[in-house]
């Protein structure tokens, strides 16, 4: 025991009298997660994936009191329920118009859509039909389609991205017809039969005015039923884009609406989204970086011939090997929970709902990588091997991984094969932990039960190899 | 205590087709101060390698104090002491820890050990530099660190192999103090060197080594004798009967006719002089030139290898 401490403690030194050690597994990590999440940290939000954001401000007041038995509810909820119903496209609701202001003034939104107080009052005027038939009504559209500040919504744009701009907007027009022209059609459809219509009937169709009122009503509805009858397809009463052309209403998918949030604050953006990918995955990349600092300890000692004093000392290759394996095991422990630190106290990282659970992924994962650096250093013979092939390998196997850069842009065929790398393990564990508000603590358990399992399949590696080389 | 502290019996060794040992067989008796002399590549590392258990000899075999020793068998590990021909130090721990890592890998009691560092570091003369990393010392300190972690758990054993090179002339006379130091103090030292001066000036019983073979072990007067001094002497040739005369002469090994007279050659220096004197005086003859080749240990490898020890 006394001798494994001993080699413990003066490894343990030489680590903390070497500066390679804290530049590669504690300096170079939080100015790679400081760089990139300043610069392009946007790109890691989990959230954003491959959809179309539409940014909306909500202030409308609801329908007037007047409106009547359609709609059962405000406008802008239909706009909203169309948006959302819409694959590959996420509503984003942002609560101030003040919000959206400074999101378009800064960039971070190339357009954000504010549905007016009034808006559900100025559709519920929308109308094919003017006076008398319709009180103050409304004509929307026009060439290009609708007429948006007509109908109480205002279109914030950045004018440095004017392709997203016209994009959203497209899209913003084509929702609002969806909603506007069935309600539109659904009037005036009902109209057909009225006796305000049969009124404005007779200056068309002469000697009408001669039939009794109930004849007219009759000849009203057969013209109801003949029109629906020619056009089966439809249905001109619907007053929705899913009744008027008689399909399925699309689901309403409240995952894809969700509350604007705040992309962090400050120039480094704490508190970001993008830190919840990108914290969890240096910590991970980096701490593969042992294999370098295990490596040059290894190597050191073959250099500086001191690995043949220890071999002629009286103690066990087991005391030998677990006296430099306890020192990095302690140094990737400390890297693992200060990296998580400085993710909490710099860039505002939530710890998540668990975060007593992050003990045994860095663990997990401290060992994980002590097991790969062991490997290493067992095959490696100089400090140029170990400074090549082992930063080839950390390197390849982050990249692989997910660590680098998030798996949800990888294709589906890649994110199968980061499972054979521990690093995608252990950041199964943290996105549970760090991302899920409600943790699946067995995913957490099967990652650190298979971060247990490479460790033990490359300590017996390194093991192996050195009794060969022996 | 067994009066052999190290007996090795037909060790051989190959790396390839190069046959590194040739079955090597010596032994060595405690408090001795051993030579082991022979150029590069000899075989002296490799030899004390095994001795070491650092390598496994091919054949053959190493009793340590009477017991065959095998590498796992820590208890014999601790007779040992060695000092590398590489440098054998952290040069990022100062010279104390590094003495007292060693130390305290030995197991040894930890005020003990601090007397000893400080002894060691006294004896080996960086008491001064104590607390200062060994990287930053001159090739001879780091020697005599080196020495000083070898010999920290006292070992009854200390193999020290070519303990001076690349150092100052004042750093190799201060090891050699040490040396003989450790070595008065009961410590058997088995001291190997490619410098015939030094095993020379060190050793009581020396091996020559060349080649991977043993070829010859004895003390060092015995070895001298092999190949005595010899005095060389240039004499005018007045005449064949003075020739003659000359080569009967009782200690004289040859007398060669050159164009510019005699050379006479012999081994028996002191009694040769006056009788050469003698018939120098009676034939009127001066001497030209006389060379004294001494007896060493480089002619005695000359002579029994064919070749110069620094080939």
């Amino acid at each position: 025991m006394r001798a494994i401490v001993t080699l413990a403690v003066k490894d343990t030194r030489l680590i903390l009298r070497d500066p390679r050690a804290a530049v590669i597994l504690l300096l170079m990590p939080i100015l790679l997660v400081l760089v990139i999440g300043v610069t392009v940290g946007g790109a890691f939000d989990p959230n954003k994936k491959e959809q179309l954001r539409i940014s909306v401000v909500n202030l409308d007041a609801g329908l007037p009191p007047d409106a009547g038995d359609f709609p059962d509810r405000a406008w802008s909820q239909f706009l909203l329920d169309d948006f959302a119903g819409t694959a590959d496209i996420k509503v984003e609701l942002i609560a101030t118009r003040e919000d959206a202001q400074n999101l378009v003034r800064s960039g971070e939104r190339a357009v954000v859509i504010i549905l007016e107080p009034e808006f559900s009052a100025l559709i519920h005027r929308c109308s094919f039909v003017g006076e008398p038939l319709k009180k103050n009504p409304i004509n929307p559209l026009y060439r290009d389609g609708m007429r948006t500040q007509t109908v109480g919504v205002t279109v914030l744009r950045d004018p440095t991205q004017e392709v997203a701009a016209a994009v959203v907007e497209q899209v913003v027009q084509v929702a609002l017809m969806r909603v506007v022209i069935p309600w539109m059609i659904g009037q005036a459809f009902e109209m057909i039969g009225t006796p305000a219509f049969m009124d404005k009937m007779k200056k068309y169709v002469a000697g009408i005015e001669l039939l009794p009122p109930s004849l007219l009503k009759s000849i009203g509805d057969a013209m109801q039923k003949g029109i629906s009858g020619f056009f089966v397809d439809y249905d001109f009463q619907g007053k929705t884009w899913a009744k008027l052309t008689k399909s399925e209403p699309p689901p309403v998918k409240d995952s894809n609406r969700t509350a604007y949030q705040s992309d962090g604050t400050g120039t480094i953006r704490r508190g970001a989204v993008r830190y919840q990918t990108l914290v969890p995955g240096y910590t991970v990349t980096f701490a593969f970086f042992l294999v370098l600092v295990m490596g040059w300890l290894f190597a050191s000692e073959r250099r500086h011939g001191t690995l043949v004093r220890l071999q002629i000392a009286p103690i066990a290759r087991w005391q030998l090997l677990l006296g430099k394996l306890l020192p990095c095991l302690g140094v990737s422990l400390v890297q693992g929970f200060a990296l998580l630190g400085v993710g909490y106290l710099l860039f505002g990282l939530p710890l998540g709902a668990r975060p007593e659970w992050l003990i045994p992924v860095v663990a997990c994962t401290s060992l994980a990588a002590v097991g790969l650096a062991m490997m290493v250093a067992s095959v490696a013979k100089t400090e140029q091997q170990v400074s090549v092939y082992g930063t080839l390998l950390v390197i390849l196997l982050a990249g692989m991984s997910g660590s680098l850069m998030p798996r949800y842009l990888m294709p589906e065929e890649m994110r199968a094969i980061t499972r054979i790398t521990p690093h995608a393990w252990s950041l199964d564990a943290y996105a549970q932990l760090l991302t899920n508000p409600d943790p699946q603590i067995g995913i957490v358990t099967t990652a650190c039960l298979a971060l247990l399992g490479f460790s033990a399949v490359f300590l017996s590696i390194a093991w192996w190899r050195l009794s060969v080389s022996n | 205590m067994n009066r052999t502290i190290l007996e090795i019996d037909s060790i051989r060794k190959r790396y390839g087709a190069t046959h590194a040992l040739n079955g090597v067989t010596l032994s060595v008796e405690s408090g001795e101060l051993f030579g082991l002399l022979g150029p590069n590549g000899a075989g002296k590392t490799t030899l004390l390698s095994i001795i070491a258990g650092l390598l496994n000899a091919d054949t053959g075999s190493v009793l340590l104090d009477g017991q065959p020793f095998r590498a796992q068998n820590r208890e014999l590990r601790r007779l040992i002491g060695i000092g590398t021909q590489d440098l054998a130090i952290y040069p990022d721990l100062t010279a104390r820890e590094n003495i007292l890592f060693f130390g305290d890998l030995y197991g040894l009691n930890r005020q003990v050990l601090s007397t000893r560092a400080d002894e060691l570091l006294t004896a080996v003369g960086l008491q001064d530099r104590a607390n200062h990393r060994a990287g930053t010392f001159s090739g001879g300190m780091k020697r005599r660190l080196n020495l000083a972690v070898a010999v920290v758990h006292s070992p009854r054993l200390l193999l020290l192999d070519e303990p001076t090179t690349g150092v100052d002339p004042q750093s190799r006379q201060l090891i050699f103090t040490i040396v003989k130091s450790l070595n008065s103090s009961g410590m058997t030292v088995v001291y190997t060197s490619h410098y015939m001066e030094e095993v020379q000036a060190l050793c009581t019983r020396i091996a020559i080594v060349d080649r991977g073979s043993v070829i010859a072990c004895d003390t060092l007067p015995e070895l001298l004798r092999l190949r005595p001094s010899r005095l060389k002497i240039k004499l005018e040739s007045p005449n064949e009967r003075f020739e003659k005369r000359l080569g009967a002469l009782d200690g004289v090994q040859s007398v060669t006719a050159v164009p510019e007279g005699l050379i006479v050659e012999s081994d028996a220096i002191g009694p040769i002089l006056p009788r050469l004197a003698e018939a120098c005086l009676e034939e009127n003859v001066t001497p030209r030139a006389i060379e004294l080749n001494e007896s060493t240990l480089e002619r005695v490898f000359l002579h029994l290898t064919g070749h110069a020890l620094r080939d």
